[in-house]
């Protein structure tokens, strides 16, 4: 079976490398609401639905704590800690 | 072309079938991402087979790398424990809405639950009917407004709102795993999925969770009102945990 490749748009905010997949983001706001330091907010940018994706630093930095990534239903957020960055898995 | 860091979905998801069917902010992916953690951490994937219900359950029905089979409003429960029946090495997961459950189905859901089948039954609850635009479920919560209740339930007309988990630990053996978790706390409720899982493949017993979602369109809530609803009123009403045997019952 083909996987699938989805394509990124990648912010660095606080201790975290936010990668957000316009392909899958619905822009339902659950992870807006769930960030402990508020960095998550509306972007410009269009998701798959025609409606605004997300992007961090509208608050305090990420602690990369990967809420907003747990409670996606869409699996549209990846969070890789700084720290992690030489390990990020390419797939 | 450089290879790109891909989504956190668990390998048991259907790539190619992403972005899913499910609503902006519903809870049923948030359930079916613990289901899938959890099939991939008991390395059970060769041998599950998912079924899913009429109701918004339905749209998963492309959803993941694994057996699927697709049912009659509230009969994914008895075609489950057929194909368990004839093929007991297969992990029989029977998944459904309240209305697919607690309503149509719910002979099925005590027959098998006393019959102690070693399935496991994954509810999701989002309070209402919603495939269908939003009636009142038998797990609506007094006061709330559907489409079938427009002036909020009244109790003293449609009953209380349907407490399964409790139903099925009274009716259900010792051996039997019941738990209520919440979208909320995915962890808690992946762990709880787990054991059911486990519960099943040991050939222990029955497994039921029901797990409390999210259904924004049908309840008209914007992100901060639809968490709201979750974690207050519904996690005031269903009591979130695992449900123990009685002490002395068997
Ligand atoms: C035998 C039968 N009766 C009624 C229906 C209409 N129907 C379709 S979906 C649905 C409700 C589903 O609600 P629920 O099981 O709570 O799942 P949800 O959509 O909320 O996830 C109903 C009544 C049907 N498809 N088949
Ligand atoms: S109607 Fe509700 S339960 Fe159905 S897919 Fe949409 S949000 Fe989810």
């Amino acid at each position: 079976m083909m996987a699938v490749a989805f394509k990124p748009i990648i912010y660095e905010d606080g201790k975290g490398i936010f990668h957000l997949y316009p392909g899958l983001c619905k822009g339902c706001g659950l992870c807006i609401q769930k960030c402990p330091v508020n960095t998550i907010g509306w972007s410009d940018t269009l998701g798959v639905f025609g409606t605004p994706t997300v992007e961090p630093g509208h608050g305090k930095p990420c602690t990369a704590c990967k809420n907003c990534q747990t409670v996606c239903p869409d699996c549209a957020i990846l969070i890789v800690p700084i720290k992690d960055r030489k390990n990020l898995k390419e797939s | 072309m450089a290879t790109l860091p891909q989504p956190p979905m668990p390998v048991v998801w259907r790539s190619e079938t992403k972005p899913h069917k499910f609503c902006p902010g519903c809870g049923h992916p948030l359930v079916l991402k613990a289901l899938g953690e959890s099939i991939e951490e008991l390395g059970i994937q060769d041998k599950t087979v998912f079924g899913c219900d009429i109701g918004c359950s339905l749209l998963a029905w492309d959803f993941f790398n694994l057996d699927t089979v697709q049912a009659h409003h509230g009969r994914v429960t008895p075609v489950i424990v057929g194909l368990h029946r004839a093929n007991p090495r297969l992990v029989g997961i029977a998944y459904m809405g309240d209305g697919g459950g607690y309503a149509i189905g719910s002979q099925h859901l005590v027959n098998a639950a006393t019959r102690n089948e070693k399935i496991m039954v994954l509810l999701v609850n989002n309070t209402l009917y919603a495939m269908t635009g939003g009636q009142m479920a038998p797990t609506t919560l007094p006061k709330q407004k559907t489409e079938t209740s427009p002036y909020g339930r009244e109790p003293e007309t449609t009953g209380k709102p349907t407490l399964g988990p409790e139903m099925i630990r009274a009716i259900a053996p010792d051996s039997a795993y019941v738990a209520r978790g919440t979208v909320s706390r995915l962890p808690q409720l992946k762990r709880f999925i787990k054991k059911g899982l486990e519960n099943v493949v040991s050939g222990k017993g029955f497994a039921f969770i029901e797990a409390l979602s999210l259904c924004p369109t049908n309840w008209r809530t914007n992100a901060e009102e639809t968490w709201k609803f979750l974690e207050q009123d519904m996690h005031g009403y269903f009591p979130v945990g695992e449900l123990a045997p009685e002490k002395g019952e068997e």
